[in-house]
């Protein structure tokens, strides 16, 4: 059990390469401009492949968590840690993208940043969850027990996820499509945007993967050197 | 002010409660309806202004630059963390001194 650094080195240069298409081909497009949205619809590549890299990360996060517990392996509790800090780093970005986007296409002349979308009172629970799991984290001096609590904890973060993300907010009027009961695209996204769209996802998942696999390196050096596995 | 937060806490109601006097067919996800229901709106300010120009294209920089300031920053956390592992390997491994 390593890591796999020549690997880590292949997709880092992958990713960066891609997501610099993906960038361009996002600000390029040209697509039909919709009333209030105009250029801002470009922002589903940018924002919404925030919250499919969280969930990402928090599969990646509870499959480590899974295997703590069924191993008890050292670098499975330090993958966990930082899938679920990178994840977490994801999942505020897209809310403070969210934001930004809000503020300036749906509330303008309104002094409102923060109305209440059931997504964002959603999402703003699952962050505290993680920070939850954080705390927790820091709350034992004994690393075994600290690797089995905190897992079963993440564990219980992941399930929460998909509910606290995806169906819940559905239920509820919302600036977000969805709401109406369409899965993935509202019907007057047009089918072209797919095109980047896909790729940013794939992009921004690849960007977690490196982002995580960096600090996983730093950490286990750090496990190897002082035997402390918080970072 | 005060009466801007009354208005956001019987949106948050409404939600929750559909009201069924409201017609809800008008509602779609992208229309303001939902925003602007019942917050009274003034003229775009300053900042606004520059944001609404050309088309939003604006809105879309600004939320690439966040994403990018993002990456920036957690790397930036991930090499203080190196810093720190370096330091307590210089502290645990004695080098002997080399000589060219």
């Amino acid at each position: 059990m390593g890591i796999n650094v020549k690997r880590y080195i292949l997709v880092r240069n992958l990713v960066f390469g891609w997501l610099t298409v993906v960038i361009f081909a996002g600000f390029l497009l040209n697509f039909p401009k919709i009333n209030i949205l105009e250029h801002t619809a470009r922002n589903l590549y940018f924002h919404v492949p925030m919250w499919f890299t969280m969930m990402a990360a928090a599969f990646v996060s509870g499959y480590h968590s899974l295997k703590v517990l069924q191993t008890g392996d050292a670098l499975r509790d330090i993958r966990a840690l930082q899938a679920a800090r990178v994840g977490t780093f994801f999942g505020l970005l897209g809310l403070t993208t969210g934001i930004i986007w809000s503020k300036f296409t749906w509330y303008v002349g309104t002094d409102v940043w923060w109305n209440f979308d059931p997504r964002q009172i959603m999402v703003s629970i699952q962050l505290l969850i993680y920070g939850g799991y954080f705390v927790l984290r820091s709350a034992f001096d004994e690393p075994k027990k600290r690797a089995k609590i905190s897992a079963v904890f993440n564990l219980f973060a992941m399930t929460a996820l998909p509910f606290l993300l995806y169906v819940i907010p559905r239920q509820m009027e919302s600036l977000h499509p969805g709401a109406e009961g369409n899965p993935a695209f509202s019907a007057i996204t047009h089918p072209v945007m797919r095109l980047v769209f896909y790729p940013a996802i794939i992009g921004f998942i690849g960007m977690f993967w490196v982002l995580y696999t960096q600090r996983v390196r730093v950490a286990w050096l750090k496990y190897r050197v002082t035997q402390e596995s918080e970072m | 002010m005060k009466s801007t937060f009354l208005h956001l806490i019987q949106d948050v109601a409404s939600s929750v409660q559909p009201d069924s006097t409201a017609d809800n067919a008008v509602h779609t996800a992208y229309d303001s309806l939902w925003a602007g229901n019942g917050i009274p709106t003034q003229a775009p300010s300053g900042l606004e202004q520059v944001m609404l120009s050309d088309e939003k294209i604006f809105v879309v920089l600004a939320v690439v630059l966040i994403i990018w300031f993002g990456i920036i920053l957690l790397i930036m956390r991930t090499d203080r963390h190196l810093k720190s592992v370096e330091r307590s390997v210089e502290e645990n491994i004695k080098f002997e001194k080399d000589d060219l």
